[in-house]
């Protein structure tokens, strides 16, 4: 074979491999770009040819999905559970990580392996138990019932993260606090907690888009439809609207926006995130 | 292990991590003692609550949706490791081939699909396979395929393969940024030396590639399993477990007993059952693969 051929041939594969590449990332996001601009589309539009572009934008789809589907609340009841348990999340996360990081105690291993066990459990065969324990404390169906849930499934791999983040910085930054006569507290706050920034915006980023996506315990442990969130919200909405699929394409929009949003910003963080979560599984 | 600092007092101790344990304690390993409690009675949420021994693991044992639905766990959970880190493996090495273009676009699409919740992806394949207004029968009928188009969702005999596909091609690309990650981290001596000995790009993925990311790829595999074990919104959402119980998976299975059928204690055996199960799978796949674990 000669060169000529060699860079014929390269050429060639070269071509094949955009070309199955483009195809393949087409397949997967076209799904959602043709929910997106069908969800402008009249009904009768849609039924009439599922793949053109709209003739012209039906804002009134959203609108209907926000009020008469209700997404607005349930998104307004998905956000304040984002902002409370991200927000506890960070805080106790960092003091169980600063704690089993910096300091060797007895037992240390052992609480650091349980909460690793946490990754391992599958959530699903606790759905059962935490509903009966739940409802013997009498704390099914409140505004408050999904925290412990939500925050106590991000504590793992938010431990996780945060550990081996404080485990790369020099313990002698504390010890020179120290004899600065900074107390544990500040030099663990106003010391440690700045510089852990990076792993911070990685928990808070992978603990809202696992908090706003939840849904087999938002399902089972919260009744009231004002308690709602928006993933059991999209599906009362198929329920409720089976033959509406613009509306219905539009109540999903509604639900992907935030996601969207925090992937299109934070892109690099979450594949961080996501990758060194994974690897410890 | 690195320098420590001087341990504070154990009542430090106690007040800062005490509480985190104890909601943790309460939240992730006190359900699973009262799951295998209320495992031994007959409940159904009333007053009454009789002891009843081990009648309810004679009936799981017994129980032949529960053992079909650990079946089609099994059975979704082969086709997603195939699906998910096969090609994930595929692309990643596509991704890193000198020749594409439009590296970036083709990442962060095929990333995208993680982050979406389950519950969506469900809906959107739902309206994928829908007969009318589904885009796979629009699609089949643009390149004349007509005679390929089937009711998806409602055969028990390819049901297990239809809902696989949308849980597969969500997680396609975790699998692509982990090997990504895994190849890059391999120094381009490697690669170099290799070149001049008069290897070509496929013989370098396989002889070389490949053997130094076999770490990676058996923890993938490992994640891959014990995330699989756990599918449950895209199946509610796609089928319900149908047509008939055909798509049924242990957690609706659980969830389906204790909820429609209100039997709390028979669920709480089956999801002690989910646990085993889970446990043994992720275990067994661990020890298949061998090796140390990878820290």
């Amino acid at each position: 074979m000669n060169d000529a051929m060699k860079a014929a041939n390269k050429r060639i594969v070269d071509v094949i491999v955009n070309i199955v590449m483009l195809a393949f990332s087409i397949f997967c996001i076209f799904p959602f770009i043709w929910m997106f601009y069908s969800s402008f589309k009249t009904e009768a539009e849609f039924a009439q040819n599922i793949i053109a572009l709209p003739k012209s934008l039906q804002f009134s789809n959203y609108a209907k999905a926000i009020q008469t589907g209700k997404l607005g609340f349930y998104s307004i009841n998905s956000l304040f559970n984002c902002i409370i348990t991200v927000t506890v999340v960070v805080v106790i996360a960092f003091i169980a990580a600063y704690f089993l990081s910096r300091f060797s105690f007895k037992g240390r291993n052992l609480i650091y392996g349980l909460f690793m066990l946490g990754m391992l459990i599958p959530v699903h065969s606790l759905m059962i138990p935490i509903f009966m324990q739940f409802k013997a404390l009498n704390f099914l169906d409140t505004r408050l019932t999904l925290l412990p849930v939500y925050i106590s499934f991000g504590l793992p791999m938010a431990i996780f993260l945060m550990e081996s983040f404080i485990g790369g910085i020099p313990v002698d930054l504390e010890e020179a606090a120290t004899i600065d006569g900074s107390s544990m507290l500040r030099s663990m706050f106003s010391v440690i907690m700045p510089l852990c920034k990076p792993v911070i915006a990685t928990v808070v980023i992978l603990t809202f888009m696992g908090t706003w996506n939840e849904f087999p315990f938002a399902l089972i442990l919260v009744k009231t439809d004002a308690l709602k969130t928006i993933p059991v919200g999209l599906r009362n909405f198929q329920g409720a609207y089976t033959a509406r699929y613009a509306q219905f394409m539009a109540g999903m929009i509604v639900a992907l926006i935030p996601v969207i949003i925090v992937y299109a910003l934070f892109y690099k963080k979450i594949i961080v995130g996501m990758t060194a979560g994974s690897v410890k599984g | 292990m690195a320098k420590k600092l001087k341990s504070p007092k154990p009542l430090t101790f106690v007040l800062f991590l005490g509480p985190i344990l104890a909601l943790f304690l309460f939240m992730v390993v006190l359900p699973i003692f009262v799951s295998a409690y209320y495992s031994f009675f007959d409940w159904t949420g009333g007053k009454t609550m009789n002891f009843t021994g081990l009648a309810n693991y004679m009936e799981l044992a017994k129980d032949r949706e529960f053992w079909m639905s650990a079946w089609n766990n099994i059975q979704i959970i082969v086709l997603c490791t195939i699906g998910q880190v096969g090609l994930g493996l595929v692309v990643s090495f596509l991704l890193i081939s000198r020749g594409l273009k439009f590296k970036e676009f083709h990442r962060t699409v095929i990333f995208f699909p993680v982050v979406v919740s389950a519950i969506v992806i469900g809906f959107v394949w739902s309206l994928m396979y829908n007969k009318d207004f589904g885009l796979v029968n629009w699609f089949l009928t643009l390149v004349g395929g007509e005679k390929l188009i089937l009711p998806w969702l409602d055969n028990p005999s390819y049901i297990i393969l239809t809902v696989s596909l949308p849980i597969v091609l969500q997680f396609v690309g975790l699998y692509m940024i982990m090997f990504m990650g895994a190849i890059k981290s391999i120094p381009d001596e490697i690669f170099e030396c290799s070149g001049l000995d008069g290897c070509n790009e496929l013989q370098k993925s396989f002889y070389i590639t490949l053997p130094m990311i076999y770490d990676t790829f058996k923890v993938a595999i490992m994640i891959c399993v014990s995330g699989t074990m756990k599918v449950f919104d895209h199946i509610l959402v796609l089928t319900n477990g149908g047509p008939g119980k055909s798509s049924q998976v242990l957690a609706l299975y659980a969830y389906n007993i204790s909820f429609d059928r209100m039997r709390l204690s028979y669920g709480s055996t089956i999801a002690i059952g989910i646990l085993v199960l889970s446990l043994l799978i992720t275990l067994s796949s661990r020890a298949a693969l061998g090796g140390k674990r990878y820290e």
